[in-house]
């Protein structure tokens, strides 16, 4: 199989909703944290609050991750989790992203 | 176009590392090094001032220090938007641990010593604080760089203290970590 053929195999591999870095970095950082609020991600990604919603709204269609909407004090605050196929699909795009960077 | 798409992923990965150092620099409660700051400033003139308070002050400071500290975290983490649990068992686990070391510190004392090894509040002093070195050092290490500068401070002033004793070194010590516990809390105010 020639070099080009084989990233073109890994790069199929690759989950399309990881894609965007957005929702990448959104997977990543949860795996960093038990939860994460609207706002950290808002300051951590430096994204609009458009922009920032849809892509959450992506992953959570997807059930990639859960949201879970609370006061805190008098404070609206939407904070995110990770779900179990969330980890799951993050961790073998991760593994095709290593194969493929370690093959360029 | 297989060049150009490895490239891109490049980039998403060099995004995302950015947005997990962005995460990882700013850590550590304000709150918290301000509380201690007191404490210490306080806690270290007693040995210098009021001698026989300094036991029960630390008694009850460390408990209810370390109370207030872990509830200012949790609240601290909420107000960013940030909840780590692991990280939040590994401070508890730490400063439980330096408790228990602190506690080891006292337990002779307690019981009164034997025949060869009396022990003297001064003893008792250097042991303290060489644990309290050790406390701040690992944790500068493993979960606060902020306290590095205290912990330096603290070390030296064990070496100080087993060297030569000068008048006041307890409640200079205690100036120079106070004022570095609020230097550490400014920076990560910021």
């Amino acid at each position: 199989m020639s070099n080009n053929a084989a990233i073109g195999k890994q790069l199929a591999q690759l989950d399309k909703l990881f894609e965007h870095r957005v929702r990448l970095a959104i997977c990543v950082l949860l795996t960093q944290s038990d939860r994460l609020s609207f706002s950290r991600f808002k300051q951590l990604l430096d994204q609009t609050d458009g922009n920032l919603g849809a892509q959450l709204r992506k992953l959570e269609d997807a059930d990639y991750i859960n949201v879970d909407k609370r006061f805190e004090g008098r404070k609206p605050v939407s904070w995110y989790r990770i779900t179990s196929r969330g980890r799951k699909q993050l961790d073998s795009h991760l593994a095709a992203l290593r194969q493929l960077t370690q093959g360029v | 176009m297989i060049d150009a798409s490895t490239h891109a992923k490049g980039d998403d990965l060099e995004f995302v590392a950015n947005a997990i150092r962005r995460r990882d620099a700013k850590q550590g409660t304000p709150a918290i090094f301000f509380l201690w700051a007191v404490l210490f400033l306080v806690g270290w003139a007693l040995p210098d001032f009021a001698p026989r308070w300094t036991g029960p002050f630390w008694l009850v400071a460390g408990i209810v220090g370390g109370a207030l500290s872990w509830w200012l975290g949790a609240r601290d983490a909420v107000n960013k938007g940030d909840c780590d649990v692991e990280l939040g068992r590994r401070y508890g686990f730490h400063w439980l641990i330096c408790g228990a070391a602190f506690f080891g510190v006292f337990l002779p004392f307690v019981l009164g010593g034997d025949a060869l090894t009396p022990f003297t509040a001064e003893m008792l002093g250097r042991q303290f604080l060489l644990v309290c070195a050790l406390a701040y050092g690992l944790a500068a290490l493993h979960l606060e760089r902020g306290l590095a500068i205290p912990a330096a401070v603290m070390g030296i002033g064990y070496l100080g203290l087993n060297v030569w004793s000068p008048p006041y070194l307890w409640t200079t010590m205690g100036a120079v970590v106070s004022i570095a516990l609020v230097i550490a809390g400014l920076q990560a105010r910021r």
